[in-house]
């Protein structure tokens, strides 16, 4: 005893949900095997999510906790100074009594250099600081928006999934009437045209028609008594221009129900 | 004729899948014979703490005699039981042991049985797993007809259920894929055996529209009937759900019906509305799109029948053997077993029309020819007519003896679950009655 009905065979749907994945995925891999691939990527390359969004905050707590000893000139007369001008004055006539033990000129060079340097750092922190926390801005702002344009195309790709899906579905239940033609057809090979196409076919009836149509006009301008031919043409553009008079006997093209039925218009695609 | 149906626990408000199970079989059999329930005074299922009062009482309208149950469960020590069997070598006194510790422990119980044996013709026992049926069964083996609601769990791997699925008369059974996996565990093909499964109270006629209005949801959903639990993997359907409505912006909404064992994400289109009664559960099914059944372990989803039987497709998590094999068997449903496929089938039967229709017809149809009330009763009784023409075969295989009870030479349950084949089974062979 088979157990299974026979009309809808859902084994047959599901291998037709695997191979859709398969196609979407392009290889087909395992859960699994995907789950370890995330996880080798993040291991082995640079995560653009590790810039945080609070770095900048944290790079400012930092800058403001640190205690940055003061700057200061450093100049060839530094080493002398005092607040007392007496002291000063000694030191001064003392000077080359110290030069005979050592020379204090590039010390005071250097140091004055130093200082120079400490100037023009402070500086470019301060640029530092400007680029970082713009980077960071940024580099934020830029995460929210890629984060949004994926979803609007995961949203709009299910979209369009969607619709393709419905137009199928709703292809698939499009209803005739008994004895009436066929649905339009999408054009086929030539070779079907040449044939004569599929029996009832609206596009291949109206390509006959028109050929007829052009033998006739060809026919009526040779002939005299021009207003035949030209009751025969008004016949022509009264029938729409698909059918010949004579080919009343055609079948005619039964619209599709209206959109609100189980069929919606598709029949026109 | 006089039946016994003896089950764990018991009562109009008691909901477990196999008391639910035992509870309708015994109020559809009390039209055909003479029905007693015999179960223990506990209401929960986890301590089996006496709750309710000893003695006879009736239940929609079937005698039900309660004994209470000596111990109650301590989980630690149940689940130090439990890893010891099913993890390890072990001796068979550890596994009696075990079914000690798992109840619910009821002498009484098992005493009434053997004195009143021979007032009934034929003794139902649901739920192997449990102490009443492994000591009732063995106790009353010419009588017993098993209806085992196993699921595929390392229980059926231990050594002493094997002479109970051996020594029964006859099993019932909830699926093909159970029966497959009782008999691959014990070899117990002997033992004459139907898979019936269970019917359902399902109403002549649902108002889905009361349904949306009396909760306020208008957008067509997907439903989850059942407890909110990891291990019934709800876990996975929100992570799933999630997932697919951050990608269908448009698509269904999730309604939760059940007690929450877990927390339940808060979502704007995840609804939980925690327990339903009856008829709005069925109002809730006819007003669903689907219903999906995300659990690992069902012996049969009764949810799911009443799914198929009110026109609806299901989708189950394909990883359930027992869940697959209906849905294939039924053509009435789809299944996952990863976020792709869970998104494709519910994204498929959410958008495909005819094949949401289709699927719900076939569903219709399934229930009315293998779960209709009379088809269940017929089997039953078939099974009775049946043993009653055969001889009650051998006694049940006796314990080993006190020393070789405690030898540990027993493998772990669980090795001996992964020798037993799994799958859904597709095609059954009526005359064999196998997996073809």
């Amino acid at each position: 005893m088979d157990v299974r009905n026979d009309s809808v065979d859902v084994e047959q749907i599901m291998k037709q949900v695997r191979a859709r994945i398969r196609e979407k995925r392009g290889v087909d891999y395992t859960e699994e095997e995907i789950r370890e691939l995330a996880s080798v990527k993040l291991e082995r390359f640079l995560d653009p999510k590790g810039v945080r969004s609070d770095l900048l905050e944290q790079y400012r707590s930092r800058r403001e906790a640190s205690t940055t000893p003061r700057n200061y000139a450093f100049e060839d007369t530094t080493i002398y100074e005092s607040s007392r001008p007496f002291l000063r004055a000694l030191r001064k006539l003392l000077n080359p009594i110290l030069k005979l033990f050592f020379n204090p000129t590039p010390v005071v060079e250097s140091l004055h250099i130093q200082s120079k340097l400490n100037d023009s750092y402070n500086q470019a922190e301060a640029l530092y600081y400007e680029l970082i926390h713009n980077l960071v801005l940024e580099t934020t702002r830029l995460g929210i928006e890629v984060k949004n344009l994926k979803m609007r195309v995961e949203s709009m790709s299910s979209r369009l999934d969607f619709d393709e899906r419905r137009a199928r579905a709703l292809e698939g239940v499009v209803q005739y009437r008994p004895g009436a033609v066929a649905p339009l057809q999408p054009p086929a090979g030539g070779g079907d045209r040449e044939r004569g196409g599929p029996v009832g076919s609206v596009s291949n009836q109206a390509a006959e028609a028109e050929r007829r149509n052009r033998r006739r006009r060809r026919r009526g301008r040779r002939r005299p008594g021009g207003h035949q031919s030209a009751n025969g043409e008004r016949q022509a553009a009264a029938n729409g221009g698909d059918a010949a008079p004579g080919d009343a006997g055609g079948a005619s093209f039964e619209p599709p129900p209206p959109a609100g039925d189980a069929g919606g218009g598709s029949a026109e695609s | 004729m006089k039946l016994a149906v003896v089950v764990q626990r018991y009562g109009a408000d008691i909901n477990g899948g196999a008391e639910q199970h035992a509870r309708y079989i015994a109020e559809r059999l009390a039209k055909h014979a003479e029905v007693e329930v015999v179960t223990t005074c506990a209401r929960d299922y986890v301590s089996w703490r006496n709750e309710l009062a000893p003695g006879l009482e009736t239940v929609n309208g079937i005698p039900v005699r309660r004994f209470p149950v000596t111990r109650e469960r301590h989980p630690i020590e149940f689940g130090r039981r439990s890893q010891k069997v099913f993890d390890s070598v072990h001796s068979v006194a550890d596994e009696l042991a075990w079914l000690d510790s798992e109840g619910p422990t009821s002498p009484a119980l098992v005493r009434y049985l053997q004195a009143s044996a021979d007032s009934f013709d034929f003794v139902l026992f649901f739920s192997y797993r449990y102490y009443h049926a492994w000591h009732g069964v063995r106790r009353l083996a010419s009588r017993a007809v098993l209806v085992p609601t196993a699921e595929r769990d390392p229980a059926i791997g231990l050594s002493i259920f094997g002479p109970v699925f051996r020594g029964a008369r006859g099993i019932m059974y909830n699926s093909y894929e159970e029966r497959a996996m009782i008999q691959a565990a014990t070899h117990n093909e002997r033992v004459p055996g139907v898979v019936v499964g269970v019917g359902s109270e399902v109403p002549a006629r649902t108002e889905p529209t009361r349904f949306r209005r009396r909760h306020k949801i208008s957008r067509p959903f997907a439903i989850y009937i059942g407890r909110l639990d990891a291990n019934k993997g709800c876990g996975e359907l929100f992570d799933y759900f999630q997932r697919y409505a951050a990608t269908f912006p448009r698509g269904l909404d999730l309604v939760l019906v059940g007690k929450p064992i877990m927390p339940v994400p808060k979502h704007h289109r995840i609804h939980h509305l925690g327990y339903l009664s009856d008829e709005d559960k069925f109002d809730a099914l006819a007003a669903a799109d689907l219903l999906i059944m995300p659990s690992y372990f069902e012996s049969l989803s009764m949810v799911a029948l009443e799914a198929w039987a009110l026109g609806r497709p299901v989708l189950a998590n394909g990883r359930c053997d027992v869940l697959k094999g209906q849905c294939i068997r039924s053509n009435a449903g789809l299944y996952y077993e990863s976020y792709e496929e869970f998104a494709e089938t519910l994204y498929s039967l959410e958008s495909n029309g005819p094949l949401h229709a289709r699927l719900g017809r076939n569903g219709r149809e399934y229930f009315a020819r293998h779960y209709a009330w009379p088809v269940i009763e017929k089997k039953y009784l078939d099974m009775f007519a049946q043993l009653k023409k055969q001889n009650a075969s051998a006694a049940i295989e006796p314990l080993p003896s006190w020393l070789a009870r405690r030898r540990r030479e027993v493998p772990a349950a669980n090795d001996i679950l992964s020798r037993v084949p799994s799958g859904a089974v597709v095609r059954v062979d009526s005359r064999q009655g196998r997996i073809a």
